[in-house]
């Protein structure tokens, strides 16, 4: 059983982390300043130090201080808010593993195993010798290069053109009437139609439809990717998290947490959603039961879809036709609205909205419910 | 083949169309035509990542894609990366046999 120090100055985190480290087996000892903890190394010898940084404590400061009195002493820094410039810079001072928040007892057995067997990088330029080869090598290599460059430039010339050409439509009209959701899963642009109760794969740049998926026991109406997977919401509000198969084969069910559902998005670390009932945006940890640990009000007036970009969640008001754009840190508050004149004759209700990397795309139905339903690439400028 | 006292950390960015946040992780080993990574972030076979990580006092960009990538023992992330830019794979190189050259030396 080995002996870690904690450092933290609110005895809230030092509780926290103090029932993780012993639930792992070890002693822990806490400490709230950092001449307790100094002593503490003296006496006990620790395996290693956990600081928290945040809450009044620099941990910067704190493993600078710690690493000159034990330079060989692995310190795992626990952050309070999620900050990679701020690891990497904790880590540039000596942390031996920085952990993110919500500190779970699997990321910190992680990071503590981790450090306990703290090495360093290996540095190899890897350099291979060139081969020597026949004159016919090199000729056969030139005439292949050169048959290769003609084909490369002809099929170049035939892409710029398709592109030229689709580039020139900013809007085009899809084959389903009743769009749900829209979603973009890196190359391609995702649409979900209640009414068919489908998925419908289609090229950015043209629109050309490559994949549909039918499912028959559920009606979708939201849809998120995330690295490894998709997920879908019914109508009923039951999450599925699913493989990005052929099949999109279920991996998980979550009954009714994400009802109303106007949409839904993945920041890398949380799963967000978007009640257009309720008006409120819900902030879910990814894990067994999509826990709910946080719900923010929705200050816009109908909402219809729900978007990370990377840096800011956005969500598509309906009925002011303006996308709202939102910190993760306070979603309830509106930073920047974007209008979309595209909706302004009225004939067209948007209804999802998605983001390429460099536009945004919604995806809109026709007020009388026959007409086909609109996918519109919005301006760059736009944003 | 040199062994560093200390692993070199890197800032972990990804393109606009992932939609992720930052993240970071730690250089196992670094060679001029790729890198060895333990990151907390999940990362998947064929992705675009950007490192940015400091070595021998310069501050280096590269952009990667992942050829393989596995949990390891500890649920770490443990990914294998090619450098996709030849600009700065050419710095890198340049770096690495100068630290190298620093470490022959002393």
């Amino acid at each position: 059983m080995a002996a870690i120090g904690l450092l933290a100055a609110e005895i809230g985190d030092r509780e926290a982390l103090g029932l993780i480290l012993d639930e792992m087996g070890h002693h822990t000892h806490g400490a709230g300043r950092l001449d307790e903890a100094l002593e503490f190394a003296r006496e006990r010898k620790p395996r290693a130090f956990v600081l928290v940084d945040g809450g009044g404590a620099d941990a910067e400061s704190l493993t600078r201080e710690l690493l000159r009195a034990f330079p060989l002493l692995p310190v795992v820094v626990a952050l309070k808010v999620r900050d990679a410039n701020r690891a990497v810079a904790l880590m540039r001072v000596g942390a031996a593993e920085v952990v993110a928040p919500p500190w779970t007892p699997e990321d910190l057995k992680a990071s503590v195993s981790k450090g306990l067997r703290y090495q360093g990088t290996i540095l190899s330029p890897e350099r291979v010798a060139p081969l020597r080869r026949s004159p016919l090598w090199y000729t056969l290599a030139v005439g292949l290069f050169l048959a290769a460059g003609l084909g490369v430039a002809s099929l170049k010339r035939a892409e710029q053109n398709r592109v030229a050409a689709a580039a020139r439509a900013d809007r085009w009209e899809l084959p389903v009437r009743h769009p749900a959701g829209l979603a973009f899963d890196g190359k391609s642009m995702w649409v979900v139609d209640w009414f068919t109760q489908s998925f419908y794969a289609m090229s950015t740049a043209d629109t050309m439809i490559s994949v549909v998926r039918h499912l028959t026991a559920e009606t979708p109406v939201s849809l998120a990717f995330t690295g490894e997977s998709m997920w879908t919401v019914s109508a009923d509000g039951t999450v599925m998290r699913r493989m990005r198969d052929y099949k999109m084969t279920p991996l998980s069910s979550y009954p009714k947490a994400a009802p109303n559902s106007a949409g839904l998005a993945f920041d890398g670390l949380y799963l967000w959603t978007l009640d257009a009932k309720a008006k409120i945006i819900r902030k879910h940890l990814v894990d067994r039961e999509l826990t709910e640990i946080a719900a923010y009000r929705w200050p816009g007036v109908k909402a219809a879809g729900l978007l990370f970009d990377g840096k800011l969640l956005w969500t598509l008001d309906a009925a002011d036709r303006r996308l709202l754009g939102h910190r993760l840190e306070r979603p309830d508050e509106i930073v920047v609205a974007v209008p979309l004149p595209e909706y302004s004759s009225g004939e067209f209700v948007a209804t999802g909205v998605a983001w390429d990397g460099t536009r945004f795309w919604t995806v809109g139905e026709a007020k009388d419910g026959k007409s086909p339903a609109r996918l519109v690439r919005h301006k760059e400028e736009s944003r | 083949m040199t062994r560093a006292p200390f692993f070199v950390p890197a800032l972990l960015r990804f393109p606009a169309s992932a939609a992720r946040q930052d993240g970071w992780g730690r250089l196992i080993q670094i060679t001029a035509g790729g890198v060895e990574l333990s990151t907390a972030v999940h990362l998947e076979k064929d992705a675009d990542v950007e490192l940015q990580f400091e070595l021998g006092g310069e501050r280096l960009s590269l952009s990667g894609r992942v050829l393989h990538a596995e949990r390891d023992d500890d649920g770490h992330c443990l990914a294998e990366l090619r450098w996709t830019g030849m600009l700065e794979r050419r710095r890198l190189a340049r770096v690495l046999v100068d630290v190298l050259a620093r470490a022959a030396r002393t």
